[in-house]
């Protein structure tokens, strides 16, 4: 077994230091100084109801040159396809909807949730890291980020310093992370509740400011503290604090709102130039500010383990959340295991949440449909199943999540009562991995 | 019809945190330090976290919620649909 070759430091770092990270480095126990290790695996995310499905590839890569100093890099490429809830509400006519190029239009039949089937998107990421120690108990770490989409490109960087206290039982962290994000929609970003335009008649697809607000930009910055402490021979407990200010353009350039009759719950109809029934472009605050306070406990059994972890989130947005997350790993031999995963999440809506813009009321600052900024409930269950050989590890995870919040909520006047405002959303995740070692 | 009342939610949320601060403050006051050779079962791969795993979760979660990070930085970088 590969533990036994390694020096007694090599256990301590394991032990004190691996749950760290930007995210978690790969763990430094399955490590020896000169390998890559190689971490691959292919995704599948599908949505019920055609919505959005999502092939990825994603390789990890790490190489650890010593105990402490390690280079990392990351590699996704995503594929979505299909159709995402636009933030109209159904209706019991015939609703037709721009593209956000002003070149095409879509439908949504007489009771049906209106889905924007017009997107199609291939999605980049690369990330890396490199690792150095500073004397004999402390570590930097410096990273950065980008990813990138038709339509979106994130840049960020990220350093992260932790000290090693108390014989290493105690390992404490801060580190800072700055992204700048660029928005190109097409047909340029929306101006925030304006209404939908009707589809032009340009045979020129060259994304021009269609809907007059160009490109966008976004920053956002996130610090972070924490603390990994040691519980005795079998227990691990991590506890960290993340503040994150995002400021700029934070809205969804693709979502609308629809303006309803305030008592039969009716679209109203649009304006000269517009679509047959009135939607407005959703806008949201420019700056958030987003507070999260998570800790994570790990028990290790004589042959299982055992993790539990619960984080908090608040923001300015009047979103708090909660999510509490468990894995027990079942080391079933030497060769396998099999890993059950539960995962609940609740969440309280934006301030400036609505499922319609009732017409004669005042328009707000601020308002968004997105079924993201509603109230609801989420749970995942699933298991992983793993098999170490020769040539590597395999594994499989399969997940089951569903998200279910008030199909009509308050706001389901007239018509609107009969329909489901904010339909559950379900998900199957499958994922085939393989990890090895060069 | 909800899954199941957000108050449970937060209740267990709640005092999952309040038991694992409570366990930490503990530790942290009577110093108990675990041993260098004390360390075997610390070091067992299925006692270290999934990056990839981890990742690629943060990334599905923060397009489809309104909530991310808590493992370090939080994700980002997407125009999610």
């Amino acid at each position: 077994m590969q533990l036994k070759k390694k020096p007694i430091g090599g256990k301590l770092a394991a032990a004190t230091c691996s749950l760290l990270g930007a995210l978690p480095s790969t763990p430094v126990v399955a490590q020896e100084a000169g390998d890559w290790d190689i971490d691959t695996s292919l995704l599948y995310y599908g949505e019920s109801d055609g919505r959005v499905t999502d092939v990825s590839l994603d390789a990890s890569v790490r190489r650890a040159f010593d105990e402490d100093r390690a280079l990392n890099f990351s590699l996704t490429v995503d594929s979505l396809t299909g159709a995402t809830p636009n933030g109209a509400v159904p209706a019991n006519t015939l609703q037709t909807f721009t593209g956000a190029s002003g070149n095409n239009s879509y439908t949504a039949q007489p009771g049906e949730l209106p889905l924007d089937p017009t997107f199609l998107d291939t999605r980049v990421a690369l990330s890396g890291g490199w690792q150095q120690p500073i004397g004999e108990n402390s570590r930097w770490n410096v990273g950065f980020s980008t990813s990138h989409e038709y339509d979106y490109l994130h840049l960020g960087v990220n350093t992260r310093y932790e000290h090693d206290f108390n014989l290493k039982n105690t390992t404490a962290y801060v580190g800072l992370a700055f992204a700048q994000d660029d928005i190109e929609p097409v047909g340029g970003a929306p101006i925030g509740l304006t209404p939908m335009l009707a589809e032009r008649d340009d045979d020129d697809d060259d994304g021009d400011d269609f809907r007059g607000g160009g490109d966008q930009s976004k920053d956002v910055i996130d610090a972070l503290i924490g603390v990994t402490q040691l519980l005795g021979r079998r227990d691990l407990i991590e506890v960290s604090y993340t503040y994150g200010q995002s400021d700029g353009y934070l809205t969804d350039p693709y979502k609308i709102l629809s303006v309803v009759d305030p008592v039969t719950g009716v679209p109203v109809a649009g304006p000269v130039g517009g679509t047959p029934y009135l939607y407005l472009w959703e806008h949201r605050p420019d700056s958030r500010t987003k507070q999260t306070g998570f800790v994570e406990w790990r028990h290790a059994f004589d042959r299982d383990s055992l993790a539990l972890s619960a984080r908090y989130m608040t923001d300015d947005w009047g979103v708090d959340s909660q999510t509490v997350e468990t894995r027990y790993r079942w080391n079933i031999n030497e060769r396998s295991y099999l890993e059950p995963h539960l995962r609940w999440y609740t969440q309280s809506a934006a301030d400036f949440y609505r499922t319609v813009l009732f017409d004669g009321d005042q328009l707000p600052e601020y308002a968004s449909a997105d079924q993201r900024l509603a109230d609801f409930d989420a749970y995942t269950v699933g298991a992983k199943y793993g098999r170490r050989t020769d040539y590597g590890e395999f594994s499989l995870r399969v997940e089951y999540y569903r998200q279910e919040g008030d199909p009509s909520p308050g706001s389901a006047v007239g018509d609107l009562a009969g329909f489901e405002l904010l339909p559950p959303l379900t998900a199957y995740i499958v994922q085939f991995g393989y990890k090895f070692r060069l | 019809m909800r899954i199941r009342p957000a108050a449970t939610i937060i209740r267990l949320a709640k005092l999952a945190s309040l038991a694992s601060l409570t366990a930490l403050a503990a530790a942290t006051g009577a110093c108990t330090n675990v041993q260098p050779w004390e360390r075997d079962l610390h070091a067992r791969v299925d006692m270290q976290p999934n990056a990839h795993d981890a990742a690629i979760d943060d990334h599905i979660y923060f397009s489809k919620e309104a909530s991310s990070g808590g493992r370090g930085f939080a994700g980002g970088g997407c125009g999610c649909n």
